[in-house]
């Protein structure tokens, strides 16, 4: 349990709120331009490397009404039992909390989520006292800018039940020894048969927002979106990640990897084809544009054995 | 297991069950001659039609089981409040069951059971739908305020109860026929299972066409003379079109399948249109069909469900009586040559030829039904003879009442002519009936 954590540890009182996260972000880097110096956007008060530091937030509860907004807006069954996006959103603050320390070497606002892998080792269940661990690792260059993982775990009794990764990406951000990963572009995507689609009207993102707390701009509405460079809102990668959760449904088990990679953003409204479907001992799922055919978003939920 | 003392009465159950005659009102299409009728006014008229069809006035039946798949809220009690407005006696209990589109035949299934296990002597089953008067309900964020408002004990928690509410929060929300969990249609579900297994558009007209001109024949032979009551001045189905031709229906443009790599070939000729009306099915003991000069027509010997993974795409949304079928046959040891009439319900002409397809092939039988080969096929001449749903309209929980009675009695015509003639061999059929859901509904019957 917490392999590669950081032994520095920085103990909150409580998950800190994403939106005051965000501002004290915006505060920061606005100081940081004011002060001139280091081009390019990266290298914040620590130069290129990561905080040697492990956040820790405990006894962190689910509210039952919070996790019944959310199992029906992901459309999951409301039972007692924590959703794995679910423990992403009770838990992936305390991760944001390092990634707005001053020494964080990337810029949060603006900052793309790449991929996001969670192991769900067991279920966590509505009451459970649980224990909240965050921390950054793996600075590394990728081929459009420089890409970072964020890891937060979760335990409950002292047991790690639930990991999550989340890779992020500061796009034109280059690192010092600035080498391509070498990494190749994406395999080309042919939208294979579709087995059902979504429905996700304009006030996706907001909806997403009030459940998981994450008030992005970028998803809230148009206006708000284009200052950001986005034509229209956008809907948040984990709300449509655990979409596709929910639609493997009860035959993922209890204990699954869950992993997907995120390629175009899904502009709201959006109605795009799906497919979710049995791929060898688990499911593969893909997310598409119903008219262009280019992908927003593949992955996969796989059985963990023990 | 202990031993049971013998009684009488288990000496002799389960006992047969009989269709003994049905009646429905005609079929009208969506916003036609019903549009102002509601459920309960077409269910009361086809059960009122069938009182005065067998002299149940007064009555008091075992049990009356029916259901919509539409439904209002306030029709909690739907079936009962259309035995309270029947000529039946007040005292016939009734009860309401809902199976997307195999409601129908779940009741014939269900009461017949009850018959077969001697809690019932009589039965009546049914259906009912209108898409024309279908409920309209508020929004979910809407409900959510006015159900907090009537929790809210003052008037501050009221205020911030209504403060919630947005202007779009007003829009209603009108019932949507596109399956919740993968938000397509049934056209367009069907679209995917006609393109997996090659149907052609020809071959989905052709099997339109027929089922047209052979309700039209029925009907001019008198054979829904007894089974169907005239209603609000319509005498056959509105859907109905006896002068419909092949080049009519290559003439329609495709309304599904418009998405995919295999050229669309549904359109709304080769679709069951949405329709209102509603149906019944008298069933009886022997016993109790005797003690009313009531001639058994046919026996409802067996039935089974089926069920597909369509949501991750496993199977076809409309494909789970190609499974529940060889499951049925198997336990009577019949194959599917061996029945002598076919019904399966025309949701679309492909879902009909998908199925026939899918039995017909040696790979899914193997791979699938756990077959030797191909489970079968079906002489076009057995299938479907009074014609089925492209032609009547599917009153979604109607149908199975609607196929039951037909085949009842063109089963007990079939058999009488059959034992005229020195022959006595069994004389059976095949309901299937697939429905939302990935749900499928099948039944065997044996003429009486």
């Amino acid at each position: 349990m917490t392999r590669g954590a950081p032994d520095a540890l920085v103990a909150l009182p409580r998950v800190p709120g994403l939106g005051g996260l965000y501002a004290r972000r915006l505060v920061a880097s606005a100081r940081r331009r004011g002060g001139g110096g280091g081009g390019g956007g990266g290298g914040g008060g620590g130069g290129w490397t990561l905080p040697e530091v492990t956040y820790a937030v405990d006894d962190v509860r689910a509210d039952v009404d919070h996790l019944t907004a959310y199992q029906h807006l992901l459309g999951e069954p409301a039972t007692d039992a924590l959703p794995a996006g679910f423990v992403h959103v009770l838990a992936f603050p305390v991760a944001t909390a390092v990634m707005v320390r001053d020494d964080f070497p990337l810029p949060l606002l603006g900052v793309v989520h790449l991929a996001n892998r969670v192991e769900q080792r067991r279920p966590l269940l509505l009451g459970d006292r649980l224990g909240v661990r965050a921390w950054a690792r793996d600075l590394r260059p990728h081929r459009s800018g420089t890409q970072v993982d964020l890891v937060t775990e979760v335990a409950a009794d002292g047991d790690v039940a639930w990991r999550g990764v989340s890779t992020y990406l500061a796009k034109g951000v280059r690192l010092p020894d600035g080498r391509d990963d070498g990494g190749a572009e994406r395999a080309a995507f042919t939208p294979p048969v579709r087995t059902g689609r979504w429905e996700l009207p304009a006030d996706t993102g907001r909806r997403y927002a009030a459940v998981s707390g994450d008030r992005n701009p970028i998803h809230l509405s148009p206006l708000t979106a284009r200052a950001f460079g986005f034509p229209r809102a956008i809907a948040h990668g984990m709300f449509t990640a655990s979409r596709a959760l929910a639609d493997v449904g009860a035959a993922r088990g209890d204990a699954f990897a869950w992993d997907v990679e995120f390629a175009a953003p899904v502009l709201l409204p959006a109605t795009p084809d799906v497919r979710v479907a049995r791929d060898g001992d688990g499911h593969a799922f893909a997310v598409w544009h119903a008219r262009s055919g280019k992908p927003h978003l593949t992955g996969t939920v796989t059985p963990l054995t023990a | 297991m202990a031993t049971r003392t013998s009684t009488a009465a288990s000496d002799t159950l389960p006992r047969p069950a009989y269709v003994l005659g049905g009646n429905r009102i005609p079929f009208a299409r969506a916003g036609g001659r019903y549009a102002q009728a509601s459920n309960q006014d077409m269910l009361t008229a086809a059960l009122d039609g069938l009182v005065a069809r067998f002299g149940l006035q007064g009555e008091t039946i075992g049990e009356v089981a029916a259901g919509a798949v539409l439904k209002h809220s306030r029709d909690f009690n739907l079936t009962r409040e259309a035995v309270l407005g029947s000529a039946l006696a007040p005292t016939t209990p009734a009860y309401d069951v809902q199976q997307a589109c195999a409601t129908g035949l779940e009741t014939v299934v269900s009461l017949s059971n009850k018959i077969r296990l001697g809690q019932l002597e009589s039965a009546v089953a049914g259906g009912v739908d209108t898409t024309s008067d279908a409920p309209i309900a508020v929004s979910d964020r809407l409900r959510r305020v006015l159900l907090d408002l009537s929790h809210a004990k003052t008037p501050q928690r009221r205020l911030k109860a209504l403060a919630r509410l947005r202007p779009k929060d007003l829009a209603p929300a009108t019932p949507r026929t596109s399956e919740p969990r993968t938000h397509l249609s049934m056209g367009e579900h069907q679209a995917l299972t006609t393109a997996q297994w090659g149907i052609t558009r020809e071959a989905q007209d052709e099997l339109a066409l027929r089922s047209h001109q052979r309700l039209a024949a029925a009907y001019d032979a008198g054979f829904f003379d007894d089974l169907v009551t005239p209603y609000r001045g319509l005498t056959r189905d509105a859907n109905l079109r006896a002068d419909s031709s092949l080049e009519k229906l290559a003439a329609l443009r495709p309304t599904f399948g418009l998405g995919l790599d295999a050229p669309a070939t549904m359109t709304a000729g080769n679709s069951t249109p949405l329709t209102d009306g509603a149906s019944t099915v008298l069933l009886g003991s022997a016993d109790w069909a005797a003690a009313h000069d009531l001639t058994p027509l046919a026996a409802v010997v067996d039935a089974e469900a089926g069920a597909v993974d369509f949501v991750h795409g496993v199977d076809g949304l409309l494909m789970a009586p190609v499974f529940a079928v060889p499951r049925l046959l198997a336990r009577h040891g019949l194959r599917l040559e061996d029945l002598d009439y076919v019904e399966i319900h025309e949701a679309f002409a492909s879902t009909v030829l998908t199925t026939l397809a899918a039995w017909g092939s040696d790979e899914f039988g193997r791979e699938r039904l756990g077959l030797d080969g191909a489970f079968g096929t079906v002489d076009p001449a057995r299938l479907n003879v009074h014609g089925s749903s492209l032609a009547a309209g599917h009153p979604f929980a109607a149908t199975g009442g609607r196929i039951v009675a037909t085949i009842a009695k063109e089963l007990h015509t079939r058999r009488a002519a059959q034992v005229a003639a020195g022959d006595e061999s069994p004389v059976r059929a095949l309901v299937s009936i697939c429905a939302a859901g990935g749900l499928g509904l099948t039944a065997l019957l044996e003429a009486a």
